[in-house]
């Protein structure tokens, strides 16, 4: 089971606020590539893992991962408090207000709405690691392009820390995928799907 | 187009081990040296990784700022330690020397949290049964930010 903790992993402290960052930077909130995609991904991918390394830290990063939604989730709370209407209209922000007020929804900056079409369980394991080292680069890049995008640097620095989770869970996931292919068939790693085959 | 790229290594601890002969078709990542040089755990936080070898920062960032000081960021940084440990155990569970750094992080963090809850109420639900009233409720929640690190 899961137990809430009350605080963030990294503080989230912003001081002005900008609708227009915050237009953006929901896509890691629940855009293809975001925070709540990444921990249903790794927390949905670990029942049909075999090996015990894998359920450990598809578990831990699935939850590392939940930690990171509520840190995107805080910047977007924190970008659009006490919004006056003059704001609201002028700053890219007024398709979303329309629909959430300032509520925190999980969409794609695009506005598609979060879609489990955007993460892959196989249940096969060389598929779903390979998967998920696609799905930290891919995490990795959206959080260089918001660094582009933005100048304000108590946002940008927590945006930078989320950046280098990324890499630190790919370094992780390869080498779980090593750790797998020593228990597989060593003359053929697609011989059997470990995950099924018994 | 690369000039100002601070980081240093390659290799050192930037380097992990390969196979010297592998299969073909299967994708190989450097498995992480055991004994890797590490960040003191302020810098760990500040920088998102507990690893050196590791941090591999984009090109357009602000240099890592430090984390306001106090007693959550000094929680913040103890539990990020066990976190990063954590992950580098599951994938590394028989380095010893990894494991006795983890568990002198994890007493540490308890100690910790045990201070911040003293002095700032409950981090979990079951903690409130400690005070003398219901304290779970009590702002700020996390995502309210009111003074960053120092909450």
């Amino acid at each position: 089971m899961f137990v809430y903790e009350k605080k963030l992993q990294y503080p989230v402290k912003i001081a002005t606020a900008n609708p227009k960052l915050a237009s953006f930077i929901i896509s890691q909130y629940g855009g293809p590539d975001g925070e709540l995609g990444a921990s249903m991904r790794y927390l949905s991918q670990r029942y049909a893992m075999p090996y015990p390394e894998l359920k450990g830290l598809l578990t831990d990063i699935g939850t590392e991962e939940l930690g990171h939604l509520e840190m995107v989730g805080a910047i977007i709370h924190q970008l659009t408090r006490n919004l006056t209407d003059e704001e609201v209209r002028a700053a890219g922000f007024d398709a979303y207000f329309v629909d959430h007020t300032t509520g925190v929804y999980p969409t794609a900056a695009s506005g598609f709405p979060w879609s489990a079409a955007s993460i892959g369980v196989k249940g096969d394991v060389i598929c779903d690691l390979t998967e998920d080292l696609a799905a930290e680069q891919k995490a990795r890049v959206t959080y260089d392009n918001i660094l582009r995008m933005c100048d304000d640097p108590d946002v940008k620095d927590v945006i930078r820390f989320l950046r280098q989770r990324e890499i630190t869970h790919f370094q992780r996931f390869g080498e779980a995928l090593r750790l797998a292919r020593e228990k597989m068939d060593q003359k053929n790693v697609y011989f059997v799907n470990p995950a099924f085959d018994h | 187009m690369y000039p100002d790229n601070p980081v240093t290594p390659v290799c050192g601890d930037g380097c992990g081990t390969l196979p010297q002969q592998a299969p073909l078709a299967f994708p190989y990542v450097p498995m992480q040296q055991s004994a890797s040089k590490r960040y003191g755990q302020d810098e760990a936080l500040n920088n998102g990784s507990l690893f050196p070898g590791l941090n591999l920062p984009f090109h357009i960032q602000d240099k890592a700022r430090n984390v306001v000081k106090g007693p959550l960021a000094e929680l913040q940084a103890l539990e990020f330690v066990v976190t990063e440990m954590g992950l580098y155990l599951d994938t590394h569970p028989n380095d010893q020397e990894a494991f006795a750094l983890f568990q002198q992080y994890v007493a540490l963090a308890r100690e910790g949290r045990k201070r911040y809850t003293e002095l700032y109420g409950p981090v979990y639900q079951m903690g409130a049964a400690d005070s003398d009233h219901y304290n779970w409720l009590h702002d700020p929640w996390p995502w309210d930010g009111k003074d960053g690190g120092a909450r």
